[in-house]
């Protein structure tokens, strides 16, 4: 007895929360929001820390814009009468060892930061896209040499790899440029400072491709196996249709999540590179750079190795806030644990 | 079971061969040319062209590309990873001399890393989703989040200058000094969160298991639960992460001892990179891929004796 007022009970919940759930669709749809996407921005909302790492993130990111523009003094003009000042009016966070404004140096920091934090990540999505999706549309032998490669690529230790990769195509890559600025005349293609940013972009990219190529890979090989795909074949999607409407979305998900992450490791790979000083050279500035230049002079001027430090720490810590949010918003079914 | 130990110790074959061509690839594309780099050494003689040209004979250099990657891979067979253009000395020399210091230090941190991080692990799993779980598993994610090169100064400046209770560990005394105290530390707060996270995630899983349900039945308490029943299963992934784990001790090493001023591995490394020697820097590279391929070796031979439900 009890057990049939018990299933009944649940028949009757459960056929409101169905009703509920078409309500809730009606008037999602009703306002044009997408159902998924809002359950999941309400998802991330509810979570806190996510939440402020989103704000912080947010800022990071209109600084980097928006603040070399605003800043009160050239990040390269030194004043070697106003070295290692600590913070004033004049010098809101006080100048470096050479006298240059360290509010103006930071600022072009963040911006180097955040550029690596986007395209780095942008970068490796794409090798990992092609590489991924060619690994689960072919054969067995294409297949396992991408996925042993992306083994071994991954064996090689990261920060070694890169540094190695850094340094030996620093040289080449100079040569091609200039030979492209000579048949262009294009000046930029010679400017130091684009070099560095492009052997870097390039280096982290070649590193960090496998993790994003696997994703991709095993997503497309569960994703197409779905009763879904095949009803959608059933009824005459061409393959395109399927990809677009079927596969991409479901994929996208995980993919946000993993580019998240991307974000944050690019730029620590990013300053730790530049802190070994092989990834931005002197003149430009990076969060790295300018730990490594203080770290022989934090006992005399300890704002100058602190200021880097925290901002480096907090900002990255933020994306992997944002990270984690985005994770149990986007999989709600797997972030059970 | 002696035929899957042998298939895998052949298949590190490729896997090291791989490695060895993208390696040989990245030292061909790296500046400068060795034989020129051997006469300017020599500031004495005035190199010929044709002086030139018989050295590069000599060694190999004007064969094809292929040629010199077989002569390079038969070196590196014989233990030859070629000489250091800064101090003209065998690579492999430079590393093995330094590398017993990384070495201990290293293990010491596994030590550390296994004493803490385990029962952090446990601890988090059996308060899972409570104040302490959330604490020791955000802690430790914080920790592995900010690189060390941001915490060292940052704890030194608090430490060192506020509050004046240590002076910075500078240098290398040996492993019973107390110098190795904080670098021990900080190395081990990148590979800790993987510890504490694939301990606390083995017993979560092991808890559902039915044998589980009825040692509590039978009476046991939770503590003899959690270490005489569920302990032994849910330690396997944790063993399977040790590559992973070298991976990161390895890569803080590089770090902790520039910072820490210890003369090891990783300081060889950053040394090589501030002076661009090329042939230490892919020996290093090389020599941190081998540690890390032979972790994973370790791990695929001691797995089947953790787990025998393992098929081969």
């Amino acid at each position: 007895m009890t057990n049939t007022t018990s299933n009944q009970e649940s028949e009757q919940s459960s056929s409101e929360t169905i009703q509920e759930s078409l309500l809730g669709q009606l008037e999602s749809q009703e306002f044009g929001l997408r159902g998924l996407w809002s359950d999941a921005f309400r998802r991330l909302l509810r979570n806190r820390l996510s939440l402020i790492g989103l704000i912080i993130v947010l800022c990071t990111y209109a600084t980097a814009i928006v603040g070399p523009f605003l800043a009160p003094y050239d990040y390269l003009d030194q004043n070697l009468e106003q070295i290692a000042l600590p913070p004033n009016t004049d010098h809101w966070l006080g100048t470096d060892d050479v006298g240059r404004d360290y509010f103006s140096r930071l600022l072009h920091a963040m911006r180097t930061a955040v550029l690596i934090s986007i395209l780095v990540p942008l970068l490796t999505l794409i090798i990992g896209v092609t590489l991924g999706s060619v690994s689960a549309y072919s054969g067995r032998t294409v297949d396992n040499t991408i996925m042993r490669l992306a083994d071994i690529v991954m064996t090689i230790p990261t920060i070694l790899f890169a540094a190695l990769i850094n340094a030996s195509i620093a040289e080449p890559l100079e040569i091609v440029m200039g030979n492209l600025h000579e048949q262009t005349g294009w000046s930029f293609l010679t400017n130091t400072v684009y070099l560095d940013y492009l052997i870097v972009f390039s280096s982290l990219a070649l590193i960090s491709w496998p993790g994003e190529a696997r994703l991709i890979r095993g997503q497309i090989l569960s994703l197409r196996e779905q009763e879904y795909v095949l009803a959608a074949r059933a009824v005459g999607a061409t393959t395109g249709q399927i990809m677009l409407k079927h596969l991409a979305p479901n994929a996208l998900g995980p993919v946000i999540v993993s580019f998240t992450f991307s974000m944050s490791s690019a730029m620590i790979l990013e300053a730790s590179l530049s802190y070994l000083g092989i990834g931005i050279q002197p003149p430009g500035a990076s969060l790295g750079s300018m730990i490594n230049r203080s770290m022989s002079t934090w006992r005399t001027w300890p704002h100058l190795i602190a200021i880097p430090a925290i901002v480096l720490g907090i900002v990255t810590l933020a994306i992997n806030f944002l990270g984690d949010g985005l994770n149990d918003a986007l999989n709600p079914r797997q972030s059970g644990k | 079971m002696t035929k899957y130990l042998i298939l895998r110790l052949l298949g590190i074959i490729p896997l090291l061969l791989v490695v060895l061509v993208i390696i040989f690839t990245l030292g061909h594309l790296a500046p400068g040319d060795p034989i020129e780099m051997m006469y300017e050494s020599m500031e004495t003689v005035v190199a010929t062209e044709e002086m030139v040209e018989r050295a590069r004979a000599r060694l190999g250099l004007d064969q094809p590309l292929y040629l010199q990657f077989i002569r390079y891979a038969r070196n590196i067979l014989r233990g030859d990873l070629g000489d250091s253009i800064v101090r003209s000395r065998p690579v492999l020399g430079m590393i093995l001399k330094v590398f017993p210091i990384s070495a201990q230090l290293g293990l010491l941190a596994f030590i550390v890393l296994v004493m803490t991080g385990i029962p952090l692990g446990i601890l988090a799993a059996s308060k899972q989703n409570t104040a302490v779980d959330y604490f020791i598993v955000g802690g430790s994610l914080f920790l592995r989040t900010v690189p060390v090169y941001v915490l060292a100064p940052l704890l030194f400046i608090i430490l060192v200058l506020r509050l004046d209770v240590m002076n910075v560990p500078y240098g290398w005394r040996g492993i019973s000094h107390p110098n190795v105290i904080m670098p021990t530390l900080m190395l081990i707060l990148f590979p800790l969160a993987v510890v504490i996270r694939q301990m606390r995630i083995g017993i979560l899983e092991v808890m559902d298991n039915d044998y589980v349900r009825t040692a509590r039945a039978k009476g046991l308490r939770e503590r003899q639960v959690i270490l005489t029943h569920v302990m032994r299963n849910a330690i396997t992934p944790v063993v399977t992460s040790l590559g992973l784990i070298v991976t990161g001790l390895i890569t803080g090493s590089i770090f902790i001892e520039q910072i820490f001023g210890i003369p090891g591995y990783g300081n060889l490394f950053v040394t090589s990179l501030i002076q661009r020697d090329y042939p230490l820097m892919m020996g290093c590279t090389l020599f941190g891929a081998f540690l890390i391929m032979m972790s994973n070796l370790i791990v695929d031979f001691v797995y089947p004796f953790l787990d025998p439900r393992v098929t081969l």
